[in-house]
């Protein structure tokens, strides 16, 4: 089993974890801002399926991580994992607050091509 | 006449004794320095013991004795041998004993534990990073396990 594969079973047992609040402090701290595009697309994938305030707020309004990420290959990830929740309420209301309140202008615009997307999708 | 042991003749009487037996007192005549008692020589046979045949009697009686008593000796010596042979062995049969429950003792007062989960981790490296596993580990160990993989990585 080579580091890589070791590191994503790390992620995936964060993201069941019971402690669900270090859990998310750990994915914000380390996985977000990993080099490796792989990493922060799991981690990215896995704070979205906890479906949490906090775990979304960390994909949706912070710069350069989640949907706002450079890599098209993450943000994109990000946002097919975001169309995918059954439960998109507390997403919806979040990218809401962001459009209306972010002080960034690139992270307003995504988040409202992202709440397009998912009151198409829905 | 008889002092003590000794017994004297006189060489008169003994000229009168028939020939073959002056002959015979003649060759038992053992008397070179001619020692005499009251002008009479005395005979070599005087010096010897009236008790001769039983001093050899004596002697194999006495050979005996000595030859018994080697015997009681050795076999004195060779039950000390014995003893002292047998002492070693019981004292180390004693330690023998006491050293396992000694051993017994400090088993029965140790506790052993087998740490099923590093045997496995040891066989299997990769075991304690299936998702199962890190599930149950902390969020400080998982944070450790992914730190100590990062450089790496890099």
């Amino acid at each position: 089993m080579d580091n890589n594969k070791k590191i994503k079973n790390i992620i995936q047992a964060l993201g069941e974890h019971k402690d669900s609040k270090d859990a998310i402090e750990l994915l914000t701290e380390i996985g977000t801002n990993s080099p490796d595009d792989e990493i922060r697309e799991l981690t990215a994938q896995t704070l979205i399926r906890k479906n949490t305030h906090d775990s979304l707020r960390v994909v949706l309004i912070s710069k350069g991580k989640g949907i706002n990420d450079l890599s098209a290959r993450v943000a994109m990830s990000s946002i097919n994992e975001l169309l995918a929740l059954k439960d998109k309420s507390e997403a919806i209301k979040i990218l809401d607050d962001t459009i209306k309140m972010h002080s960034e202008e690139d992270v307003r615009n995504t988040a409202r091509s992202v709440r397009a997307l998912m009151t198409f999708s829905s | 006449m008889e002092i003590g042991k000794i017994s004297l003749h006189k060489t008169n009487s003994a000229q009168k004794v028939n020939s073959q037996n002056k002959a015979s007192e003649n060759k038992l005549t053992t008397n070179p320095f001619g020692v005499s008692f009251k002008g009479n020589v005395i005979q070599a046979d005087v010096f010897e013991s009236t008790k001769k045949a039983s001093a050899n009697n004596n002697g194999i009686a006495e050979k005996s004795k000595l030859f018994a008593s080697a015997v009681v000796s050795g076999i004195n010596n060779f039950n000390e041998a014995f003893k002292s042979r047998m002492n070693s062995v019981v004292s180390f049969g004693k330690k023998i004993t006491k050293n396992v429950f000694d051993t017994i003792e400090r088993v029965g007062n140790t506790e052993i534990t087998f740490d099923m989960e590093g045997i496995k981790n040891k066989l299997f490296p990769d075991r304690q990073y299936s998702v199962k596993n890190l599930t149950n580990k902390s969020v400080g160990e998982l944070k450790d396990l992914w730190v100590n993989l990062t450089p790496q990585q890099a």
